[in-house]
């Protein structure tokens, strides 16, 4: 994967690139795959066939390349739904048709294994974003066809993934375990009780955007925190968390390339 | 403390085994009977109340259907008490008001979520949770559509309480209330499904729903007054039999 990113063309404008992502029309393939980790998508990246940087500017990279034969591209958001909601926005404008969302979260329900891989078939919108756009009543929905796709892939793949609803919220530090005085377990009850799996921070602002634009969403949560321990590979059998991580980027990539076939 | 789920339903008068996996339910009591005409044999199991229900065989997949009432608070009990013995799908079937210019008599509506326009489910869980139907029976209808070569939309629709503000005969300026829905994309009007929607996705039961479409009630039109014409509506109830038939072959009924 080349590091070097392209040097600016004679008489390019910086007016036509979008703002924040800083890309051109046409700069982004069709599917794109959003991981708030930085670090994340360049590894998710590494992955890709002729695989290159695109632009890098603030927290948004992109990198283009190839999966299976098909353009997918990967665009880093950082975290929380505000990153998230102008990356999407200007991604649509640059051409961005369909997008997956590789999350990370927190495991809601005590049954679920550690680490866990959640397909979000609709998230709890409880970000700030997402409500400055719409109003409260309007559901955060994925892409029905999208969910089908990622769990078709998941189970082709062999790999263990659970479909369900997952909580997105903005406040880190209210609502997980790593909550200092606020008392995180009476807050997330509600959602737990209505069987939430996971949380995603930005699987609402997503969906509910990606809906009214007219895109395809749907999000792959890897849950690796749970409300009784934090985020640690620790007390796992060594390797686990490596395995989980790696069919979790098969599962999205394979998913992202199926999409890329649908057409819009 | 009782556990509910072993006793004769308050309101819809059943219990566990009195039912089909799959559930189609009408707002409309008179449905059923319609339901029953297009089975290949069914019979009536009960009836109280807006809550009448037969249960059938259509090659030999079992359906049972039950009416709810119109609007949210008869649904959701109806819905609640469904989920109690044992349902494991529950699709609604009904009539609509269309919001977009694309849609004419005879199309069918797959909601594939709804706008919590009612405050039924609000009283169950805060609005911020999501009123999703399961991809799994959205694609059951939609492969039932095809099947049958119905003309069909996926998308969002918008569930309400106040049918007198916002529909053709409504009070005031119902277009202008309507509008932002409209311009984010929502293709129909209810009075059911988000209630149908947030109360089996908390019970771990799949949902879905269909609508029989007419022209948008935005647009004067000279046969608005005819757009849920008896046909159309059978046409699907046929499509939610044919669903209910597709979710029994895939091992989810």
């Amino acid at each position: 994967m080349s590091e070097v990113l392209p040097e600016k063309q004679e008489g390019e404008s910086d007016m036509k690139k979008q703002h924040h992502i800083d890309l051109l029309p046409g700069e982004v393939a069709q599917t794109v795959i959003l991981s708030p980790d930085l670090d994340y998508a360049a590894q998710i990246a590494g992955h890709l066939s002729n695989s290159k940087v695109t632009a890098k500017k603030r927290q948004y990279a992109t990198y283009n390349g190839e999966w299976n034969g098909v353009p997918v591209s990967v665009t880093s958001t950082g975290i929380g739904s505000p990153g998230l909601a102008i990356a999407v926005e200007e991604l649509i404008m640059v051409g961005a048709k369909n997008f997956i969302l590789f999350g990370t979260g927190s495991i809601l329900q005590t049954w679920m294994p550690v680490p866990s891989l959640v397909i979000s078939a609709a998230a709890v919108r409880g970000d700030g974003t997402s409500r400055e756009y719409f109003p409260l009543e309007y559901p955060a929905v994925a892409d029905w066809m999208t969910v089908e796709v990622m769990a078709e892939t998941a189970r082709r793949n062999s790999v263990q993934a659970l479909t369900g609803y997952v909580r997105s919220n903005d406040a880190l530090f209210a609502e997980s375990i790593y909550a200092g005085k606020i008392n995180y377990l009476k807050r997330s009850k509600p959602w737990i009780d209505a069987g939430c799996l996971a949380t995603s921070n930005e699987a609402a602002a997503l969906f509910t955007l990606a809906a009214v634009r007219g895109c395809r969403a749907g999000a792959l949560v890897f849950a690796l925190s749970s409300l009784k321990r934090p985020y640690t590979s620790t007390y796992l059998p060594s390797g686990t968390v490596e395995k989980a991580f790696s069919e979790a980027v098969r599962t999205t990539l394979d998913a992202a390339s199926a999409l890329a076939s649908f057409n819009n | 403390m009782r556990d509910l789920h072993y006793e004769v339903q308050h309101h819809i008068n059943m219990r566990q085994g009195d039912i089909a996996p799959t559930v189609l339910i009408p707002g409309d009591p008179d449905r059923p009977q319609l339901f029953a005409s297009l089975m290949d044999k069914a019979e009536k199991v009960t009836e109280k109340r807006e809550y009448v229900t037969y249960t059938g065989t259509k090659d030999g997949v079992p359906i049972t259907c039950t009416s709810t009432g119109l609007g949210t608070p008869p649904t959701a009990i109806g819905v609640e008490e469904l989920c109690r013995i044992g349902a494991k799908n529950i699709i609604r079937i009904g009539t609509c008001g269309a919001l977009q210019p694309f849609l004419k008599p005879g199309h069918m509506i797959i909601a594939t979520g709804a706008v919590r326009g009612e405050h039924t489910s609000e009283e169950l869980i805060d609005m911020e949770y999501p009123a999703a139907a399961d991809y799994r029976v959205v694609r059951a209808l939609v492969d039932a559509c095809k099947k049958l070569g119905l003309p069909y939309h996926t998308g969002i629709i918008r569930t309400h309480d106040a049918f007198y503000l916002e529909s053709p005969w409504a009070h005031g300026d119902y277009k202008a209330r309507l509008k932002p829905w409209v311009d984010m994309g929502v293709l129909a009007l209810d009075n059911e499904s988000s209630t149908l929607f947030v109360i089996a996705a908390m019970n771990n039961v799949r949902a879905g729903t269909i609508l029989s479409s007419g022209y948008s009630i935005l647009e004067e039109h000279p046969e608005q007054d005819r757009i849920h014409a008896e046909e159309n509506v059978k046409k699907m109830v046929m499509a939610a039999i044919e669903a209910a038939k597709l979710l029994d072959e895939r091992g989810l009924a």
